[in-house]
């Protein structure tokens, strides 16, 4: 598959925005009515006096490609980790296709691929048998999970690691390798979290591709970074997260309001501190 | 320099009291189990004085020996976490000398070198017998003070640096397969020995070839001197300083290198297929099964599982013996102590999925899959054995009508054993070590719980086989009776509370499989 780092591009003519001329306009959603795949209310989250998450509302329609922005310990990890039932909220409800996550979780699982942030895999088992267990424990038949192995495994482009073990991967093949697993069982709705850190240019357009792809065949994805260029270009939708709490939201062309998704953060998150008092940096001691 | 490392040693030895209360219990206990110790060889070595140079020799000699010897072994088998790695400094740019002085003068501090200090000073009230058996007792302490340190730092340094990679990691098992075949045979010798009669004999013969040794030459060396060797004597101080002095040439090359090696990476190992996985996935219990002992093989901590229980009979049977039981009921011990420790093998597991443990609760697999798939590998390696060593055990026992007992009891126990681990493990994870991690190094947290989930698990294990244990007990005591009971019984029995361990552990999995997985976050 070609690398291209600038996948579904527009014409940028009908841009108003001088500032983000560069830059490459994502597809415009669709106007009919979708369904609302994931459905967020007031999500609260306390780890002792530290509020993590406080208050997040969200309703995100099949066939958007989501993106969740934020500053390191924004919240955005906990959310997601709510969102995929790996961490039991305080408080707020989550609903995936219709059924509660948190009331009927098995179901609701199902219709989930889930990329977790620094969690480990079961990493003593080769590529190939990861990807085996991922899509065997979500009811797949033997034949079905090997073509899909290999398939995933050409696209991501890791057909020569797949008979070694996944400890002995890169950072980046391993997150590949759990994306790869993430997909497996094709489900609904993708929610990954972090899925470009350590990933090199390269596969990370190719990554792109992929999930665009399935965006345009209806399948929705949630993806947070601190990368606020990535999402600007892959992403159609965002949600801005600062202290727990989402500072603005909706398509990329509402949030970002003319200007880039950075400035706009830059703009929301209540500027940024200036580099001062750091002169003594510039005189050299030996 | 030196100031600042003593400065930070105190600072991490004053954060470890620092931490949670149970912790800081954990830490006193040891506290007082070392000096305890400390205080009791003290007294011993006081004590050698009064006894004749022969017998002290001995004594010091052989103990001294296991003494510098635990300083080496110990931080090689078990891969001592060395707070003072010299790779640590590495980006300071200090000189290397100084750097590795420093750091043996930090070792200094703390409880090991403050035992040994202590010993070394007893040993030359044990020598006060003559000027020159003083005069060597005195060079000798801080000699000895020297060669244990500096071999914990030396043999600290090699396991850190050249068994760091994850291959020779995973050979930790090897090493426990080639520790069973060597100690194996020395521990028939030793059982052959009458100890009430030829001990003493022995251990002078033992510490004989010790005394020419780097291990126990600074400890023989005033003895001689007070058997009125004063040759020998001046030779083997020689040899104590010639190993100090190579440890510290040993160090200093070390710390020397270390500081501008890279960390060594495995070469990759490549597999073919799907292994264990090639099973199919006709059920999801399966399908986590494959996984399951997919572990038992690749990883190095389940290796060690199953190295160390075939062993743990004969470590138990060495009191026995010393007490004089019948070598013939020596043989009843191995079927049921090898079963309880496989029960109890996976009483932890979940913690040592640690956090991977995520792809279960994220896919919504049933609690019950889960329970049952982790015992699967555990029954089908278990229930073999216990078959194979009671066919061995009853007729050492000298009687084969004893059989169906023996296996009601083996099957018993693990039945049940791996029940109720199948609750413990949904119900009470605590720390364990993390995957890659050495399997004798401990975990990074330790809880108060751990020592009292184990013990809890064993005794409650115990109880609830109490029913086959006393019918196999009654065939073995009334004559004329069968072990039938017992085996109908322990399997029966046994096989309901797994069942139900199961299903209950799977209930506990099921509700609280996201406390399950903060609690591996935590950790």
């Amino acid at each position: 598959m070609a690398a291209r780092t600038t996948p579904a591009r527009r014409p940028a003519a009908t841009r108003k925005a001088p500032a983000a001329a560069k830059l490459v306009e994502p597809p415009t959603p669709a106007p009919a009515p979708r369904e609302t795949v994931l459905k967020i209310e007031g999500l609260v989250k306390r780890f002792g006096d530290t509020i993590a998450v406080a208050g997040i509302d969200l309703a995100i329609e099949a066939g958007s490609f989501y993106g969740i922005v934020g500053p390191n310990g924004a919240g955005k990890t906990t959310t997601l980790s709510m969102v995929t039932g790996l961490l039991r909220p305080d408080a707020g409800r989550v609903v995936v296709h219709g059924i509660d996550v948190w009331a009927d979780p098995v179901v609701a699982k199902r219709n989930m691929g889930v990329l977790p942030d620094r969690l480990r895999l079961f990493d003593r088992l080769t590529g190939a048998q990861l990807l085996y267990y991922s899509g065997a424990l979500r009811g797949l038949d033997d034949a079905t999970v090997a073509a899909r192995s290999a398939d995933l495994a050409s696209a991501f482009g890791f057909e020569d690691a797949l008979n070694r073990l996944v400890t002995d991967y890169s950072a980046g093949m391993s997150k590949k390798i759990a994306l790869a697993a993430a997909m497996i069982h094709s489900p609904r709705l993708l929610v990954l979290d972090e899925p470009f850190e350590s990933v090199d240019p390269v596969s990370a357009a190719n990554v792109t591709q992929i999930l665009h792809r399935y965006v345009e065949s209806g399948g929705t994805v949630v993806v947070s970074s601190h990368s606020m260029d990535l999402i600007q270009r892959i992403c159609d939708h965002v949600a801005v997260v600062v202290h727990g709490a989402i500072l603005d939201s909706g398509t990329m062309t509402e949030v970002r309001r003319g200007k880039t998704l950075e400035e706009r953060f830059v703009e929301l998150a209540g500027g940024r501190t200036s580099a001062e008092g750091m002169e003594w940096l510039s005189s050299f001691s030996d | 320099m030196v100031k600042q490392l003593l400065r930070l040693k105190l600072r991490l030895l004053g954060n470890a009291f620092r931490r949670s209360p149970w912790q800081l219990v954990g830490l006193l206990i040891g506290l007082v189990y070392g000096l305890s110790i400390a205080f009791l060889v003290v007294t011993s070595l006081i004590g050698l004085r009064l006894a004749t140079v022969s017998i002290a020799t001995t004594g010091v000699t052989v103990f001294g020996s296991l003494l510098v010897l635990g300083f080496i072994v110990v931080p090689l088998v078990f891969g001592v976490d060395d707070v003072m790695d010299p790779r640590k400094f590495s980006l300071y740019g200090l000189p290397n000398n100084k750097l590795a002085t420093s750091l043996v003068i930090t070792a200094l501090i703390g409880v090991p070198a403050l035992v040994v200090g202590v010993i070394g000073l007893a040993q030359i009230v044990t020598w006060s017998r003559g000027p020159l058996a003083v005069l060597l007792a005195v060079i000798g302490a801080p000699a000895i003070l020297a060669t244990c340190v500096l071999s914990a730092r030396v043999f600290t340094s090699i396991a850190a640096f050249l068994l760091s990679s994850r291959r020779s990691r995973d050979a930790t098992g090897l090493f426990g397969l080639i520790l069973l075949i060597v100690i194996t045979p020395v521990f028939l010798l030793l059982l052959n020995v009458n100890w009430q009669r030829d001990g003493l004999t022995i251990l002078g013969r033992i510490s004989n070839i010790l005394e020419w040794t780097p291990l126990g030459a600074v400890w023989a060396a005033p003895a001689d001197a007070a058997a009125g060797n004063p040759g020998t004597a001046i030779l083997k101080e020689l040899i104590a300083l010639a190993f100090v002095a190579l440890l510290w040439a040993a160090w200093r090359y070390l710390v020397a290198t270390m500081l501008v090696t890279q960390q060594r990476a495995a070469e990759a190992k490549s597999y073919r297929g799907l292994g264990l996985f090639r099973l199919g996935s006709a059920t999801i219990s399966g399908v986590v099964a494959e996984r399951s002992f997919t572990y038992w093989l690749r990883d190095a901590r389940y290796q060690v599982s199953l190295l160390i229980i075939p062993i743990i009979p004969f470590f138990l049977m060495i009191p026995l013996i010393i007490v004089g039981l019948p070598g013939n009921v020596l043989a009843l011990l191995p079927v049921p102590v090898m079963a309880l420790f496989l029960g109890w093998t996976i009483h932890n597991d979940v913690a040592y999925d640690s956090t991977a443990i995520w792809l279960h609760v994220a896919t919504g697999l049933r609690g019950r899959s889960d329970r049952f798939g982790r015992v699967i590998p555990v029954l089908a390696v278990g229930v073999p054995l216990i078959v194979v060593a009671s066919l061995i055990c009853a007729p050492l026992y000298g009687d084969e009508g004893l059989l169906p007992a023996l296996i009601g009891v083996g099957l018993g126990l693990l039945f049940t054993g791996l029940g109720l681990s199948s609750v413990m493990s949904a119900r009470f994870p605590y720390p364990a070590v993390r995957p890659g991690d050495s399997p004798f190094a401990a975990p990074q947290a330790v809880g108060s719980a751990s020592a009292l989930i184990q013990g809890f698990s064993f005794l409650i294990t115990f109880v609830l086989a109490s029913p086959t244990l006393y019918l196999a007990y009654l065939s073995l005591t009334v004559p004329r009776s069968s072990g039938w009971g017992a085996l109908a019984v322990g399997a029966g029995l046994g096989g309901l509370l797994l069942w139900g361990g199961i299903v209950w552990g799977g209930h506990i999995f099921d509700k609280r499989s996201p406390e399950i997985l903060a609690f591996t976050v935590r950790n």
